[in-house]
């Protein structure tokens, strides 16, 4: 990476550049110096931090190893007399139910429909609080207040927006003359499910938008000034500049995003408790229902499902998205790209 | 200096994990401490228990009572897990639809020989005496109280509709509610339920349609041993109900659970709501609705003029694994007896559990006199046991809620849907 490849006045503001603006890998910081540890000072570590790791292996690593056995064994809470090793039938219930197709296809839906929608606009605001203006900050904690609140709370908050007869959402559609009588929204499968997507998009938008604006104030104004110097418009800045410096942090959200809107069934159990006729569950609503039905063995066969896709979700997504450069190398290109342009 | 940080971080550490000890050793003063956990909590009525554990206290001063209250939606589950392992509860809720399964695994302690000589018996109703046994006449629980379903109606849309009495029987009802369903004007005629627990009402109107037939000491029974869903009144009381959600109510009540179906009706947009007595203070504050608007009558019945109390309980009871049983049971007696059992009953809207009450002006008179008519006339508004304390009761709430919703949504007709749920059952029983 060289900004003395450019053959206008950007070249001053290159070197600069990549002392004190490359992206830190991880979008940590930068590395620390590293210190030599005594054993003194070892066990004082140890000695801190032992309390939280007792307290992380007691309530969360033993109750997953825990719950993990019970996939294999006959963990109805309605009769626990007889709890003995079943092998993999939990696992065979959970692809024989008629609900599994549905679930699944519900459960994909669920994260693209969610993440999406929560990328662009997320971005788009994060590019637009960036600037400066009048009453930013309170703008800003506005934004960012959703994310404060419980996704069941949320939930039961839009159940009643988007109740037909009662709710704000068709009150405000028939008002602006959008649709001539009120929608039974969580009545029907299908507009249940959208109106389940706008709740999560909504809720969601503000985790994107504080990620990357944080981001984006990691990225010097030299960058923008030699471009705009150099003559790129606004889209080759964003493509060519923005997108790729803040690609670490694109990567990990939208990573971080994946895994936890699939394990969020908050916001559909307040809203619709995964109906009109068993029609808008997820894989972790279901999961829920299943637990109140007292079949632990049976729901946690299905977490143990939840845990394995995710990791190799994760897995492959993080293969895939180093191979395609992604990091610090790829924001060096394209800042190179980017002036050069 | 380095020695000494060292020293504070394990001290530290020990500190805390001596102060965790510390709270699960017991007491040592000779005092008993007992752990009372309730599940249909809300923070009204955590205040009144706690009001009455302090007179229990009083009266007791060995015995403190320690109250946990995890949110309703939780609590079943927390208990479930506290129960399981074996120790930190004492005195405990115990609902109709639990108590199957936990004295199944053995968590809840029969009462029965505790409470042999016990003189509160005398002053409970039948209905109360008759809860507090299971089908062996073991004791796992008390009955604080009855929850059981009146119609509540608004007097002056039924008046403007042009009748002029609330209805007795379910065609009425279908009648009155078609009548006055008016969606363009956003008024609706029944509020119905098609969310949570959608099936409760299905099976009450199917239960009144069978009522000459049923068996008293399990209502999903016919007297001919056959299950009420396979009887052909039973088709005509789900083809009646069917109406009704097509007719008579939003379309929305697909998905109509508890909060939806009373603010329907306490926000004055929809004339008939099946609900539990708990509902009288709720409509009783309602801005949108005068006193004189509404009332509540009796549940309707079926062709043959009678009807099922569908009552659901729950009451007090006292874990397997307390260290402390005669102390809890003592507990038990306090909260199910007298002054304790009447603020209690009153306090949260319930169908009271003690026979002193139906001589009290606050049930006699305004929307609690639908509860005493039906209370006064087992005849017509036969009390029968439901069988919501099998283990598998949940699964057939959440199977059967998601038939109904099925049924109005089209993809089922009522025809399959008693099929369904009769082959469920008689499979169930066969077992």
């Amino acid at each position: 990476m060289s900004g003395t490849s450019t053959p206008t006045s950007g070249v001053t503001a290159a070197p600069s550049v990549r002392k004190e603006g490359a992206p830190p890998r991880g979008g940590t910081g930068g590395g620390r110096r590293r210190r030599d540890f005594t054993t003194r000072r070892g066990l004082v570590v140890a000695a801190f931090m032992a309390p939280a790791a007792v307290f992380v292996a007691l309530f969360t690593y033993y109750p997953m190893i825990a719950g993990s056995q019970m996939a294999f064994r006959n963990w109805n809470l309605t009769d626990l007399t007889d709890t003995s090793w079943v092998g993999f039938k939990n696992f065979r219930e959970v692809f024989t139910d008629p609900a599994w197709g549905t679930v699944l296809g519900n459960t994909a839906l669920w994260v693209v429909g969610s993440i999406v929608p929560q990328l662009v606009i997320g971005f788009a605001l994060a590019l637009w609080l960036r600037r400066r203006f009048r009453l930013r900050g309170l703008y800003q904690a506005l934004i960012f207040f959703p994310w404060a609140i419980s996704g069941f709370l949320i939930g039961i908050l839009f159940r009643w927006m988007f109740n037909s007869e009662f709710g704000v959402v068709n009150d405000l559609l028939q008002k602006a003359g959008l649709i001539d009588e009120p929608v039974a929204w969580l009545a029907d499968p299908d507009t249940a499910m959208i109106a389940v997507l706008v709740a999560n998009v909504w809720y969601g938008v503000t985790f994107f938008a504080i990620m990357i604006l944080a981001a984006l104030q990691s990225i010097p104004d030299e960058l923008y000034e030699a471009a705009a110097l150099d003559g790129a418009g606004k889209a080759r800045t964003l493509f060519r500049i923005t997108i790729p410096y803040i690609r670490v942090t694109l990567v990990l959200t939208v990573l971080l995003r994946v895994i936890w809107i699939f394990n969020f069934p908050d916001l559909i159990f307040g809203m619709t408790g995964g109906g009109p006729n068993d029609e808008t569950h997820i894989v972790t609503t279901w999961m829920i229902k299943i637990t109140q039905q007292g079949d632990y063995g049976k729901a946690s066969a299905l977490g143990l499902l939840v845990v394995a896709v995710l990791l190799v979700f994760a897995t492959f997504f993080l293969t895939a998205t180093r191979e395609r450069g992604g990091g610090r190398r790829g924001a060096g290109r394209g800042g190179k790209r980017g002036v050069r342009a | 200096m380095r020695r000494r940080t060292a020293a504070l971080a394990l001290g530290t550490a020990a500190a805390m994990v001596l102060t965790g000890c510390s709270t699960m050793s017991p007491g040592e003063s000779g005092t008993v401490t007992l752990n009372m956990v309730e599940s249909l909590t809300n923070p009204a009525r955590t205040d009144l228990l706690e009001e009455l554990i302090a007179d229990f206290e009083e009266k007791n001063p060995k015995v403190k009572v320690n109250l946990v209250s995890p949110p309703t939606e939780q609590a079943d589950q927390k208990l479930q897990q506290m129960l399981q392992s074996g120790s930190g509860v004492d005195v405990l809720e115990v609902r109709d639809i639990t108590v199957g399964p936990w004295s199944n695994n053995g968590w809840l302690y029969d009462m029965k020989k505790d409470l042999a000589g016990w003189k509160g018996w005398d002053a409970l109703t039948d209905n109360a005496v008759a809860a507090s046994e299971d089908d062996k006449g073991r004791t796992y629980f008390v009955p604080y109280g009855f929850y059981g379903l009146s119609l509540f109606h608004r007097t002056d849309l039924i008046k403007e509709a042009g009748f002029d009495k609330p209805p007795a029987t379910w065609e009425e009802l279908l009648e009155q509610a078609s009548k006055i369903h008016d969606p363009s004007s956003r008024r609706y005629g029944y509020a119905f339920r098609g969310g949570a627990n959608a099936h409760s009402n299905a099976t009450a109107a199917i239960e009144a349609y069978v009522a000459d037939r049923i068996d008293p000491a399990n209502g999903y029974l016919l007297k001919d041993g056959k299950t009420i869903f396979s009887a052909p009144e039973a088709l005509d009381a789900m083809e009646m109900y069917l109406k009704l959600f097509k007719q008579a109510s939003p379309k929305s009540s697909v998905a109509w659970g508890y909060p939806e179906m009373v603010e329907g009706f306490s926000n004055g947009s929809t004339a008939f709501l099946l609900q539990d007595p708990e509902v009288i203070a709720t409509v009783s504050e309602s801005k949108s609705l005068d006193a004189n608007q509404w009332s509540t009558a009796p549940l309707m019945a079926g062709p043959s003029g009678k009807t099922v109390q569908p009552l659901a309980t729950a009451g007090w009871g006292v874990a397997e694994g307390s260290k402390h049983k005669a102390e809890a049971v003592k507990l038990v007696q306090f909260l199910s007896e007298g002054e304790a059992s009447t603020r209690f009953t009153k306090g949260n809207s319930l169908v009271p559990i003690l026979k002193a009450a139906a001589e009290d002006d606050f049930y006699r008179s305004g929307p609690w006199a639908s509860y005493v008519t039906m209370t006064e006339n087992p005849d017509t508004y036969l009390v029968v046991t439901q069988p919501r304390g099998v283990a598998w009761w949940t699964e057939w709430q959440q199977r059967a809620d998601t038939d109904v919703q099925k049924m109005i949504l089209g993809k089922l007709t009522p025809k399959e849907l008693l099929a369904g749920w009769d082959a469920y059952w008689t499979e169930k029983w066969k077992k």
